[in-house]
């Protein structure tokens, strides 16, 4: 802009006049295009203040206090409930446990299901908007408490997996089976990586594939030499967002299993630990610092992802 | 159009004040009140409270009620916002703990003034409200813990019901036959229950912990030895549902239990649970409520307890009217053939009289038995100390009783274990 107004040095006053008072109307405008931007967005911004960065805050001064929401004195105690968290709470390395199992077993599966699928419905076919719609409606509905009361019922005892397979597990009862009840689910899932994924297939350009065949390679090759290649940046997205997102898996593990973790712990999701001992032991500093040491290690595992993918 | 603009406004504010305008009564008090309970108490509570309305033109209550669970979860995030209601059902087990934090008022002056008429009522049971000596809640029934048994299970396997004294040695040997004649289960759920650890303490003429509340209050170990090593030895022969089993019961409520679907001839309830199963399992039932097995040559194990306090939280907005409800619900006797005891034996012993004539069999039966269980049974504990609730709720569950029942521990491990890790959360408390 200050060029702009050099160069006309040599013009009359009167244009340099006009210029100044163009480009003062542009900046005047540029702000008030600015403020007219915070207004529009100012409810979601107050939301995300006072709902978000406020209590993210407090969680942070709460975790290092014996907070126990009755709230009769709040007192500093330093680190002590981190160390009493990784010295002496038992449960909350099976709660550790749990959930890096749940994390190992959900997010690789329900990733190759959604890559499969996507694949599959990946073609110009009359009617594959159906079958898109109904392999994404899972991830609309399976958040819901009618769903995990249903998955309740499919696995009973008495329920439809054991009545189709003509078995007798107790799939919530038994130690082995109980958190893949709730992997399951999870997989089941699988729809909104599924349509990120068909968004990346689409964009890979048909030509590879047919210059590809036309060489003589079959699909497995052509899977593994094309689409994999293609859509890294695909999966490592959707490896951080699923990793991300089952770390902090709550309401299924609350709902089906009876939010307490039985059997044996297996099911105790460590958000729902971090929530049982806030609202049923009444210890929300505790909760805070357990809930700021999972923000830490998810941050601390993307960062891995993020720098294992720098080939 | 600016008039069409300015004619709209004028709908708009008066659409808006009229609920306003109707519903501003002068000089109407809201009083808040909260509860837990199933849907049967859910609508008895709030027909007691129409009722006190009726009688009380000039109090409005709002009410808010949930199952038990959630209700600590709401009534701590209300704390937390300080946003107590005015009247809160309080237990036995939390009051200590609310009481001591300063969270509730005391009830004293409202009983010395007579707001809170409690000239018909035990000592014994008003002092069973008292902490330190000042009263933070008004019991709204009595209960004791029962083995409901199903009269008619016994009789289709050639059994007579066992003799109210009988000991865990007999019970075993019942549960046993039951199940080999029957085919079910001889005994339901929770026969692992932490207040069956406790009411075994009792037996044995002790107390679970100290009497400062910082260590275990027994040093031998062998009754749970045996009480565990009788539930595995049960689980075994199938007379009880395995660990496995016993979970998917979890989420069902007492409305699901094994002796409502008819899966198991005895349940462990608390007696003023039993309307509730009851119910469920439908009027051609037979039910009786029984004392509590005892050890061999030990005392009762049943105890005259508080079944629920109301309770006034110190922040209370309205303080005297909810003194009034609180003398209502215990009193009143219409409020009180509402409620049909399902809180609990009532209290107040001129309410128990007006009651009895008309009671249904389930509530006569449970009326009988508070009765059986006040002439033999040991006296109240002392309630749990501060931080029972982590050494149950992420302790004795997970970590001790379902380990031994999945035979990952045996019990003389499990119980050294529970020892110590009782002992190190219990010791916080000096």
């Amino acid at each position: 802009m200050g060029g702009r107004v050099a160069s006309l040095e040599n013009e009359s006053p009167l244009t340099r006049i006009r210029a100044r008072w163009f480009a003062r109307k542009k900046q005047y405008s540029i702000s008030r295009n600015n403020f007219v931007g915070y207004l529009f967005i100012s409810p979601w911004l107050i939301g995300f203040f006072l709902f978000s960065l406020i209590p993210i805050a407090a969680s942070l001064v709460l975790a290092f206090t014996d907070y126990d929401l009755l709230a009769s004195d709040i007192q500093f105690i330093g680190l002590e409930n981190f160390s009493r968290m990784f010295n002496e709470d038992l449960r909350y390395w099976k709660s550790v446990n749990a959930t890096l199992r749940y994390v190992f077993f959900a997010v690789p599966l329900r990733l190759t299901f959604a890559l499969t699928v996507a694949m599959l419905l990946n073609t110009k076919r009359r009617g594959v908007y159906l079958y898109r719609a109904a392999y994404y409606t899972p991830s609309i509905v399976g958040g819901s408490v009618a769903v995990a009361i249903m998955w309740r019922q499919i696995f009973g005892t008495d329920g439809l997996v054991n009545a189709a397979l003509g078995l007798d597990v107790r799939w919530f009862g038994d130690p082995r089976f109980a958190l893949w009840t709730l992997i399951t689910l999870a997989v089941w899932q699988f729809g909104s990586p599924m349509l990120i994924f068909l968004a990346g297939l689409r964009q890979i350009p048909a030509e590879l594939y047919e210059a590809s065949s036309i060489d003589g390679a079959n699909a497995l090759q052509r899977f593994r030499r094309i689409t994999l290649p293609m859509l890294t940046p695909i999966i490592f997205f959707n490896l951080v967002m699923q990793t991300i997102q089952n770390f902090q898996q709550f309401t299924q593990a609350f709902i089906i299993t009876g939010g307490n973790g039985r059997p044996l712990d297996r099911t105790l999701l460590y958000p729902l630990y971090l929530y049982r001992r806030a609202f049923v032991n009444y210890e929300m500093g505790y909760a805070s610092a357990m809930s700021w040491v999972l923000l830490l290690t998810i941050a601390l595992l993307t960062a891995l992802l993020f720098t294992s993918s720098r080939q | 159009m600016k008039s069409l603009r300015y004619s709209l406004v004028l709908v708009l504010v008066a659409v808006l004040a009229l609920p306003v305008a109707v519903t501003q009564g002068q000089g109407t008090i809201e009083l808040q009140l909260t509860w837990w309970g199933s849907q049967t108490r859910h609508d008895k509570t709030i027909e007691v409270i129409e009722l006190f309305e009726a009688e009380h033109p000039d109090i409005d209550i709002i009410y808010e009620f949930s199952n038990f669970t959630d209700y600590w979860t709401l009534l701590s995030t209300k704390a937390a916002s300080d946003s107590l209601p005015d009247v809160m059902q309080h237990d036995y087990a939390y009051l200590a703990e609310w009481a001591l934090r300063g969270q509730l008022m005391p009830l004293d002056d409202f009983i010395a003034d007579g707001t809170i008429d409690v000239s018909n009522i035990a000592q014994s049971i008003i002092d069973s409200g008292k902490i330190d000596g000042q009263t933070y809640g008004l019991s709204l029934g009595s209960n004791s813990q029962a083995f409901i048994l199903d009269v008619d299970a016994f009789a289709a396997a050639g059994l007579d019901l066992p003799s109210p004294d009988w000991t865990w040695q007999e019970f075993e040997e019942t549960v046993l036959k039951l199940h080999e004649e029957l085919g079910i289960w001889g005994f339901g759920t929770l026969l692992d229950d932490e207040a069956l650890w406790k009411s075994l303490q009792i037996g044995h003429d002790r107390w679970a912990f100290s009497e400062d509340g910082t260590s275990l209050g027994y040093e031998d170990d062998q009754a749970m030895i045996d009480h565990l090593s009788m539930i595995l030895r049960l689980q075994d022969a199938g007379a009880i549902p395995t660990i496995e089993e016993e979970i998917e019961y979890d989420t069902t409520g007492p409305e699901g239990s094994p002796l409502v679907l008819g899966k198991s001839a005895i349940q462990y309830q608390w007696s003023n649970q039993v309307l509730a199963v009851a119910n469920a399992a439908g009027p051609d039932r037979n039910f009786k409520l029984w004392h509590l097995p005892r050890p061999e040559g030990g005392q009762p194990s049943n105890y005259v307890k508080p079944s629920m306090f109301f309770s006034i939280p110190a922040s209370a907005e309205h303080p005297q009217e909810a003194a009034m409800f609180i003398d209502f619900f215990t009193n009143s006797m219409e409020a009180n053939e509402i409620l049909a005891a399902e809180r609990g034996v009532p209290v107040s012993a001129p309410v128990r009289e007006h009651l009895l004539p008309d009671l249904d069999p389930v509530m006569a039966e449970t009326f009988d038995f508070l009765v059986r269980v006040e002439a033999d049974s040991s006296p109240v504990p002392p309630p749990d100390p501060p931080g029972y609730a982590d050494l149950r709720l992420n302790v004795y569950g997970p970590q001790f009783v379902d380990v031994v029942r999945f035979e990952e521990m045996t019990p003389e491990e499990a119980v050294q274990f529970f020892r110590e890790e009782a002992n190190r959360i219990l010791a916080q408390n000096r």
